[in-house]
């Protein structure tokens, strides 16, 4: 039945729709759909009739044309969402019959599904899964009778049963392309981008998501190797380290065979961040589909990350050898300003000619002057790495990394500021490192002997944030700022882990699915198909020989008794056309009573039928049968007169 | 045997007019040895019948007028100090008679109607801790009034399953009130029923009803007819005691119909008398709808 209820129910879920989908809406779709659904929802609750047909078509010649206006910008996929979605919206404006809301319900179901095509996280498929059973109940509501009410055991039943099928679709459902080219979302893209401010890690440090998780093939290494690259930053004006433009025309790096210093296999399952930076250890040299190794040993995704994606890497645990002379010139280039640090840098330079000696006074620099680590570092002005070098000597590892580069540089040796992250929780029983936007880092590599070294000035200042983590390396207080305050309750933090832990589950086994599983599965099964054949036909036997036994047992028990086999073979017209609640008994003495002439008889055979069956007398079903013969003609003669009447 | 039955049927028929129907399952339920209900509007005969069946079954009764003030004691009796033996002698309250005629039982409060639950199960009574046996055999005839007449209250769920059958006489037929009119006092009438049955030919009876063949597939039908009350919502399920009754009252039926066994038109004969009040202790006795709607829709295979 149409019911306010199911129609409030319907304006609810097309306005979770909505929100779910906003992805897929400009702005002013959003608006014009959610006051639609505001004048529907105070349609039902002020009892007003729905809009006329005439309006909602009107409505919906003009968003259609508006729609197909904007089609161009927001893409194919994004323009059957709105469309569909509109159609919900519109039903819904001008429902008036039970038919439009059937229709409505299917369209809903579809819309339901389609938001899998957006989000694949684990609570909102969840919250997708109850949108969905709220849909369902919606449905059941439209053909229920009035005041009926859900069985529940009967609906858990149902579950169960569908249950083996759902699973069977979900393992051996072909896995096909999609078919729709799922547009580059516009929202901001999140973690490291191709820019360092001094100010921008510091920034990212208080975001607590997931960038990425990392499952390792053979041993955890050592923390102190756990750097991960994401962006180097080779051109700076003075200010801000940005990825070089010539390294973003140099799309693929040559091929690196397999070498011959400690190696690392490891998957990641990288959170979407819409970019197409991803992450890795060292010196990648092999990589699985859909990613490629860029050069510098950076690893680029073929398509802006905008769903949680998974990929695995082959990494030598070895400095990165030189690419192209250019790459080091590319990475001698100062910017005007800070004259301090040039005449410090010459300084310093001439007392140690050789390389390594140089960055080992560096280091005693940083950890031996009152250079201090901190999340709020005073602001700098004009000539930022002389102010930092020389007088705020406060900062984080944006400015430890940035400063460390420029007096490299001015000395004459090739350098580059890398950025990524630096660590992650290892969980052991799952077996994955989870690495989070507030483990983001950033460190330097120099030029020495034909290949980039790696050097963390932060190590310097704070080796705790190396070698422990980034909270140990704070003040208290400092740390308070980091820990969102829901987190700060043990049982809270619990729990967002353990949910972390099923999300991590949620994605191997369900979101990493794809059809090369599929097609191991298959193979699996192929191996077997022998024993599955023989357990498939022993329950299909199994199954039938049940069957039977239940169908004899039923029939045995629904079988007429003899007595009443005999009269209904006699007197078939009357005794098929009893009401069912009748006896037999009940049946002879109507008949008596419609047909005197046969009363006696009809008595007779009453008295026998009722010893029979009720008195449980054998020769009483003779005696029956014998009087049956008897009265043939008769019988004959009333059939025929039950007949014509 | 059966035919002093009939006779006293016959008697019973003379006392009260037009009312065969219900005066053959009142006797069916004393022949069950099942405690009888009658519920029906002020002089429509109630206390008659009762007076009736006592007399002409030649029991020992009594009767108990219920009202609001009638105390447990009253009905069970009370232990009262003699000083000539200086102990305590227990005086026998009116329960302590063959058949007791517990008149308007729901004008009494429900402790009262509580007091009469033991007696009517365990056919015993417990008084200062001692637990004193009723005589043989023991029925309680009670009258009540319908529900929304004033100052009643309700019996319980528990003692309403005590009894076996509720019946309700209504209004006589225009011949047979004519009847009455015309007759002499009525009274009179029940003075001269004189007891046509012993005690040892009720006894007989009554375990005569014990030997009453019922087939398995009866039974079966009766299943199907109780079980059906206990999947549905709009009655209260019908309990294993409650399917006892029926087979028995279904037997007894049987016996006075001089058959030796019980066919499903039995079954059906006293299924709405039996089952109604358990069905809707608030249901009116007049009209059985429950137990009618459940009769029309459990297939009879019979």
């Amino acid at each position: 039945m149409l019911t306010s209820a199911n129609l409030l129910l319907w304006a609810v879920l097309q306005l979770a729709l909505l929100i779910l989908l906003q992805e897929a809406f400009a702005w002013w779709i959003i608006a014009i759909y959610a006051l639609l659904l505001l004048y529907s929802a105070t349609a039902v609750l002020q009892k007003r009739s729905a809009a006329s047909l005439k309006l909602a078509n009107i409505v919906a010649a003009l968003l259609t044309l508006a729609l197909l206006l904007n089609m161009r910008q927001a893409g194919v996929l994004h323009f059957m969402l709105q469309i569909l979605l509109l159609s919900a919206i519109l039903r819904l404006f001008a429902m008036r019959h039970l038919h439009e809301a059937r229709q409505l319900v299917w369209v809903q179901y579809f819309l339901i599904a389609s938001c899998f095509i957006l989000h694949q996280d684990m609570l909102l498929a969840l919250i997708i899964m109850l949108l969905f059973g709220a849909n369902c109940y919606s449905h059941y509501k439209l053909f229920a009778p009035a005041g009926a009410r859900l069985n529940f055991t009967l609906t858990g039943r149902a579950v169960l049963i569908i249950l083996p099928l759902w699973l069977g679709m979900f393992l051996l459902f072909p896995r096909l392309p999609p078919f729709w080219q799922i547009p580059n979302a516009k929202i901001a893209s999140t973690g490291l981008s191709d820019s360092l401010d001094p100010g921008s890690i510091e920034q990212l440090v208080q975001d607590d998501r997931l960038a990425f998780r990392a499952e390792f093939s053979g041993t955890l290494p050592e923390r102190q190797q756990l750097y991960w690259r994401s962006y180097l930053y080779e051109h700076f004006d003075g200010r801000t380290w940005q990825v070089h433009p010539q390294r973003r025309q140099q799309a693929v790096a040559p091929p690196t065979t397999a070498p011959d210093s400690a190696t690392a296999g490891y998957r990641i399952i990288a959170e979407a961040n819409q970019q197409r930076n991803l992450f890795a250890l060292g010196m990648p040299y092999s990589s699985s589909q859909g990613v490629k190794i860029g050069s510098g040993g950076l690893i680029v995704a073929d398509k802006v990350v905008s769903q949680r994606f998974s990929y695995s890497i082959e990494s030598a645990l070895a400095p990165l050898p030189l690419q192209s002379e250019r790459e080091r010139d590319m990475n001698l280039q100062l910017a005007a300003g800070n004259p301090k640090t040039s005449e410090f840098a010459a300084a310093l330079r001439q007392q140690h000619t050789d390389t390594e000696q140089f960055i080992a006074a560096l280091a005693a620099f940083f950890n031996q002057q009152d250079f201090y680590y901190s999340l709020t570092p005073p602001p700098l002005g004009r000539d930022s790495i002389d102010q930092f070098l020389f007088q705020t000597r406060s900062g984080f590892c944006g400015h430890y990394a940035s400063a460390t580069a420029v007096l490299l540089r001015y000395a004459g040796i090739p350098a580059r500021v890398v950025g990524g992250y630096l660590g992650g929780d290892w969980h052991p029983q799952q077996g994955y490192l989870a690495v989070r936007q507030r483990e983001a880092h950033a460190w330097v590599e120099y030029y020495s002997q034909g290949h980039w070294q790696h050097f963390d000035p932060t190590a310097a200042v704070a080796p705790e944030r190396i070698l422990q983590s980034l909270d140990m390396s704070l003040s208290d207080d400092e740390r308070d700022m980091l820990i969102p305050f829901w987190q700060r309750s043990s049982v809270l933090q619990l729990l967002s882990l353990q949910l972390m832990h099923l999300d991590y589950y949620w994605s191997v086994w369900v979101l990493g699915f794809d059809d090369r599983s599929q097609q191991d599965l298959w193979r699996t099964l192929r191996q077997h198909i022998r024993l599955i054949a023989y357990s498939a036909v022993a329950i299909v036997v199994l199954f039938l020989v049940g069957m039977g036994l239940w169908l004899l047992h039923r029939r045995r028990l629904s079988k007429p008794l003899p007595a009443k086999q005999l009269l209904l073979k006699a007197l078939k017209p009357a005794l098929k056309s009893k009401a069912p609640a009748q006896s037999v008994s009940a049946c002879l003495n109507e008949l008596a009573k419609r047909y005197p002439n046969h009363a006696a008889m009809l008595q007779q055979l009453l008295q026998h039928y009722e010893l029979a069956v009720y008195a449980g007398q054998p020769q009483a079903e003779h005696n029956l049968k014998r009087l049956l013969q008897q009265h043939k003609s008769s019988l004959a003669a009333l059939n025929r007169a039950i007949k014509n009447t | 045997m059966l035919a002093q039955l009939h006779q006293v049927e016959q008697s019973l028929n003379q006392v009260i007019l037009g009312k065969s129907s219900q005066i053959r399952l009142a006797l069916c339920c004393l022949l069950a040895e099942g405690h009888l209900l009658l519920e029906d509007l002020p002089g429509m005969g109630k206390t008659t019948l009762a007076h009736a069946l006592a007399n002409s079954l030649g029991l020992s009764y009594r009767r108990v007028q219920f009202t609001s003030d009638l105390l447990p004691g009253d009905l069970v009796g009370l232990s009262i100090y003699d000083s000539r033996s200086q102990q305590f002698r227990f005086q026998p309250g009116p329960i302590f008679s063959q058949v007791l005629l517990a008149d308007e039982i729901n004008r009494a409060s429900p402790k009262t109607q509580s007091a009469l639950l033991e007696a009517m199960e365990e056919r015993q009574v417990s008084v200062d801790g001692e637990t004193r046996p009723l005589p043989s055999p023991f029925f309680v005839i009670a009258t009540q009034n319908p529900l929304f007449h004033a100052g009643t209250s309700a019996l319980p769920e528990s003692q309403l399953d005590r009894f076996m059958f509720r019946l309700s006489l209504g209004f006589p037929e225009r011949e047979a009130e004519h009847e009455l009119l015309r007759s002499d006092n009525r009274s009179s009438r029940l003075n001269l029923l004189s007891a046509q049955l012993s005690p040892e030919q009720l006894n007989t009876l009554q375990l005569a009803v014990d030997k009453i063949n019922t087939s398995d597939a009866l039974i079966d039908y009766l299943l199907s007819l109780v079980s059906s009350s206990r999947h549905r919502r709009d009655m209260l399920p019908l309990s294993p005691r409650a399917s006892k009754a029926v087979l028995r009252a279904a037997k007894a039926y049987a016996l006075i119909n001089g058959r030796d066994y019980v066919s499903a038109e039995d079954v059906k004969t006293v299924f709405p008398f039996v089952a109604e009040h358990r069905l809707d202790p608030t249901s009116n006795a007049r009209e059985c709808k429950l137990s009618a709607m459940l009769l029309q829709q459990t297939p009879c295979p019979l």
